[in-house]
């Protein structure tokens, strides 16, 4: 069976989390006291949420880890009844182990209606010294007050390239790979600091068996190079329309880019362009608006090149 | 875990609410004359599950809890209230019930729940009181008004820190100037909130110190919108306006409704505000197509749609503006006790009549109201 390394590089222990040392060093103190708090962790994607909780799970229960705890995604199992039974089931029973408590996971917290919060507030209290809770969001703001009032709370701090440099190196090392410095930074730009991104692409590039470069990274990848579509882009506002538009089919139909994936990279261009920021304002509704365009089944070939002269057009005055 | 370990036992232990602890006093004594049963509301954390337990203890009484995380529908409250209710003192000792969370009890799995509860009430033998944070929830409206309303306060700022500095005294933990005074402050009235806050920084330590706080993060108040609403208007480029919301603990649908209610505080030129409101109505475009279908990709359009109000100003206003909350999210909550009343007139009307309720809207109403 092949491993995710995903999975495999999740860290296993609190030295290993990269970045959020204020959340890390809290948690160590805690978990050496073997005692924690209802926490709340609340952040972007591929910041380390999850992963904190499994390893404050494992650093506490050892290799019994996995009868001590209850892992909940809540957007799959969201509904009040969810909350009564499974999670109030499992919160009521004792701990197995030195531990006198159990750890109940909720993730993607944000996902559960406003019913099952209000359902979760005096179990939380009441069998609170046999369950702890870890709720992990992406925004705080979707979770009741009265919750947050229970909860310690941690902000997870988006990753900034040297992190995600930081991760990609512990995985070339343990696995060996063979990876150039454009690689790297190619890999960086796609990921935008969201881990998980990182090894599961990491890992794609590597199935292939050949020399990780920037080439391989974004056909992989299936993204459009950002350069390719800035020329793209330069081109449609100096008003030479025919060479933007060779530059269109070549990703679309040589390097055979989705018409989606060519858009999200002009999407990012948009801001890399020496135009007005009011001239940004209209191109950034006219690039969405051919993005929807496209998947409501619209061809990609002409929707981008409506867009792209549309673009000749606000860079005719300038 | 502290918050346990220094509930008050007793009313005397009990020092905060004086104001709602005598109201209550007052209802107690009563009870045995009118039988009412009693609502205690407020926000979280200000004590109220916890003044009925320390009072149950205080007079001896057995308290019998349902709670949100318990099912409250007709069935189960019959099954656990009714002869309960009912039953005198055959135990010796007396109950009192506690109705917890009131405004938790859920529309579709409770069922029946709220009126099981009028039906039962009126026969109770023991007292009866709920808790609620919100008593004007309009799905309370018939609890509420069988009930006597006591109110329970915020926590002010001085009495939050005395019962943090005992806590401390209790532990045996030493504190800089100033840190109990900040825990206070940022926690806004929720003691709970506060003693979680005071534990997370302290439990094990001789001394905090201010720079402790810093490992606690903000619990989600108004407060930190309104630096983004500010950064929005006043910002000179989209990217900017468009970093303020990424990094907002508030999602992008509610940050719309922010800038919706305050462009023209802000902005004074009629172009400026109608550029401002036409690249937000583009914005509600994209948030309509995401929910529709649930294209997230599109999520990126709306979130530099709204970014894009900070570039529809000429030069930025040198000047303070007070953000106001979003009046839609009030008008919801309103109109939705309006549309309840109104349910229930063409209901009443319905059943006189002998037809749906549709058919009253559109072939009766129209000339009821002019007759």
């Amino acid at each position: 069976m092949i491993e995710v390394w995903a999975e495999k590089y999740r860290p296993k222990t609190l030295d290993e989390v990269i970045n959020q040392e204020h959340v890390v060093a809290r948690v160590k103190a805690f978990v050496k006291e073997k005692n924690i708090p209802h926490m709340l962790f609340a952040g972007p994607a591929g910041t380390g949420k999850t992963t904190l909780a499994l390893v404050i799970a494992r650093e506490l229960y050892g290799k019994y880890w996995k009868q001590n705890v209850l892992e909940l995604n809540a957007s799959d199992e969201r509904g009040i009844d969810v909350i009564r039974h499974k999670v109030k089931d499992f919160a009521r029973t004792k701990a197995i182990g030195d531990v006198p408590f159990k750890i109940i996971i909720l993730d993607e917290a944000d996902a559960l209606t406003a019913e099952a919060q209000q359902a979760l507030r005096r179990t939380m209290e009441n069998y609170t010294e046999i369950s702890r809770f870890i709720l992990c969001c992406n925004y705080s703001s979707k979770i009741i007050e009265p919750i947050q009032s229970r909860c310690a709370v941690f902000r997870f701090k988006a990753l900034t390239d040297e992190h995600a440099k930081e991760f990609i190196k512990r995985i070339v090392e343990g696995e060996n790979l063979d990876i150039t410095e454009d690689g790297i930074e190619a890999i960086l730009y796609i990921a935008e600091g969201d881990l998980r991104k990182v090894a599961n692409l990491l890992q794609a590039c590597a199935i292939t068996g050949e020399k990780i470069t920037k080439e391989l990274v974004f056909s992989v990848a299936a993204q459009a190079k950002p350069e390719d579509v800035k020329e793209m882009l330069e081109n449609a506002l100096k008003g030479n329309f025919i060479k933007a538009r060779e530059k269109l089919k070549e990703m679309l139909f040589k390097q055979g880019l989705a018409g989606e994936d060519i858009v999200k990279e002009i999407h990012r261009q948009i801001f890399n362009l020496n135009i007005p920021e009011e001239t940004k304002v209209k191109l950034i509704d006219a690039t969405g608006e051919t993005e929807f365009r496209i998947t409501e089944g619209g061809d990609a070939q002409i929707q981008i090149e409506a867009l792209l002269a549309k673009i000749m057009l606000l860079g005719k005055g300038r | 875990m502290w918050i346990k370990k220094y509930a008050p036992k007793s009313l005397k232990e009990f020092a905060n609410q004086k104001e709602g602890v005598e109201k209550f006093l007052k209802w107690y004594n009563n009870w045995k004359k009118n039988k009412k049963p009693c609502l205690i509301y407020g926000p979280p954390g200000v004590g109220k599950t916890c003044f009925v337990y320390a009072f149950a203890n205080d007079k001896n009484l057995e308290v019998i809890e349902l709670n949100a995380s318990d099912f409250r529908d007709a069935d189960t409250l019959r099954r656990i209230l009714g002869s309960a209710v009912s039953q005198g003192t055959l135990s010796g000792k007396e109950k009192i019930f506690l109705i917890d969370e009131i405004d938790g009890i859920s529309g579709k799995e409770d069922r029946g729940g709220l009126a099981e509860l009028l039906k039962i009430l009126p026969n109770s033998k023991n007292p009866v009181v709920f808790t609620a944070n919100d008593a004007w929830d309009p799905k309370l409206r018939a609890i509420r008004e069988i009930c006597e309303l006591i109110e329970f306060k915020k926590i002010g700022v001085r009495d939050m820190e005395k019962v943090l500095k005992q806590i401390l005294f209790k532990e045996g933990i030493e504190y800089e100037e100033g840190v109990i005074k900040q825990i206070a402050l940022r926690n806004e009235g929720d003691l709970r909130g506060a003693i979680n806050d005071l534990e997370i920084i302290a439990r094990g330590k001789k001394k905090i110190t201010i720079k402790d706080l810093e490992h606690i993060g903000y619990r989600e108040r108004e407060q930190k919108i309104f630096d983004t609403i500010k950064i929005i208007f006043k910002t000179k480029t989209i990217r900017g306006a468009r970093f303020a919301i990424m990094s907002s603990d508030k999602d992008p649908e509610e940050i719309l409704w922010w800038v919706e209610n305050n462009i023209f505080n802000e902005y004074e030129k009629p172009e400026e505000i109608a550029k401002a409101f036409e690249v937000l109505a583009k914005a509600d475009i994209f948030r309509r197509r995401i929910a529709l279908r649930q294209n997230w990709r599109l999520l990126v359009y709306m979130i530099d749609l709204i970014s894009s109000v900070a570039v529809c100003k000429k030069n930025v206003y040198r000047k303070f503006t007070k953000y106001q909350y979003p009046d839609r999210l009030k008008i919801l909550s309103l109109t939705k006790l309006e549309r309840e009343l109104e349910k229930e007139k063409l209901e009443k009307l319905a059943k006189k009549l002998h037809c749906s309720t549709r058919k009253i809207k559109t072939e009766y109403l129209p000339y009821l109201k002019l007759i």
